[in-house]
């Protein structure tokens, strides 16, 4: 019988046909899970505080949400959403073994990722010629806030993403050594959930 | 059991998600178009948000396999937080 399983209060690990495979456990670092935890808090706070001021100042939010472009939040959202795609389907080649292809795809969910910076910029700018910056109004002041602070976890994102992918070119990750990547592509997805409940609320509602 | 999501379910809940994205973005013009409040708009953005927010969470993140308690906290943020911007909104 090749199957050998080995039961603990909270991990069944379950060899089969030489490949391990894990149940009920939590993918990567659980200290990037608090660290997540404390981001989506963070978020959370900034959100509920631009709700609220939407509805203290209602004629100014709307005129300032028709200032935005709304297809530029679109494009961004289809590319993070696409972006965590590739680093999934990554994920699971590292999961298979194959670390070269799963460096590949991670390159790929970056140079996908780069479309959102370079939106975003774009939108900055188009703004910033229309003379409107952080202290225009509220509105504007909680949008450069919300969605710099974002930006700057879509950067960090990326830095993560090509430590991940330089390791998993060589090979560096295996089944017993695999949470660093999972912690990175963790902290990914993290970014684009942010992202999706953003959108609505910033450009769409 | 499986640890992995095979390419054909990450590539089905990308799918999903790019549909209930462009959904959400155009759904006010088609609720516009029939004179519907923008109450209704705002629930259907919302439970669009938590719906992809499940994707994202048990497929992407991995977290559908993972300890309940885990997956649990990940989907009470995308359950909880949607509600109570939509009680700000709505109430």
């Amino acid at each position: 019988m090749d199957n050998t399983i080995s039961i603990d209060t909270q991990t069944v690990l379950v060899k089969t046909n030489k490949k391990l495979i894990l149940e009920n456990r939590l993918p990567g670092d659980l200290a990037m899970w608090f660290f997540i935890l404390a981001e989506l808090t963070v978020f959370a706070i900034l959100f509920i505080g631009f709700a609220v001021s939407e509805q203290l100042n209602p004629e100014m939010f709307v005129q300032g949400k028709a200032k935005l472009h709304q297809i530029t939040g679109l494009i961004n959202t289809l590319t993070l959403i696409t972006s965590s795609f590739f680093v999934a389907l990554a994920l699971t080649k590292m999961h298979q073994g194959y670390g070269k292809q799963a460096a590949k795809l991670l390159v790929v969910a970056k140079l996908v990722a780069s479309i959102y910076i370079g939106v975003k910029i774009w939108e900055y700018l188009s703004l910033f010629e229309l003379g409107i910056d952080i202290e225009t109004n509220t509105f504007f002041t909680l949008y450069f806030m919300i969605t710099f602070f974002h930006l700057m976890h879509v950067l960090l994102g990326m830095v993560i993403l090509i430590f991940v992918a330089l390791k998993a070119a060589k090979n560096e990750y295996n089944e017993s050594n695999i949470s660093g990547f999972e912690s990175g592509a963790s902290y990914w997805h993290m970014v684009d959930l942010l992202w999706i409940i953003l959108f609505p609320l910033i450009y769409v509602i | 059991m499986k640890l992995t999501n095979p390419n054909n379910k990450n590539t089905l809940s990308w799918l999903w998600l790019v549909a209930l994205t462009v959904v959400s973005t155009y759904v006010g013009i088609f609720l516009e178009l029939l004179n519907t409040q923008k109450s209704l708009f705002i629930a259907i953005v919302l439970f669009i948000v938590f719906l992809k927010g499940q994707q994202i969470i048990d497929i992407f993140m991995e977290l559908e396999h993972a300890p309940k308690f885990w997956r649990r906290l990940l989907l009470a943020y995308v359950i909880l937080l949607p509600i109570i911007i939509g009680l700000i909104y709505l109430l």
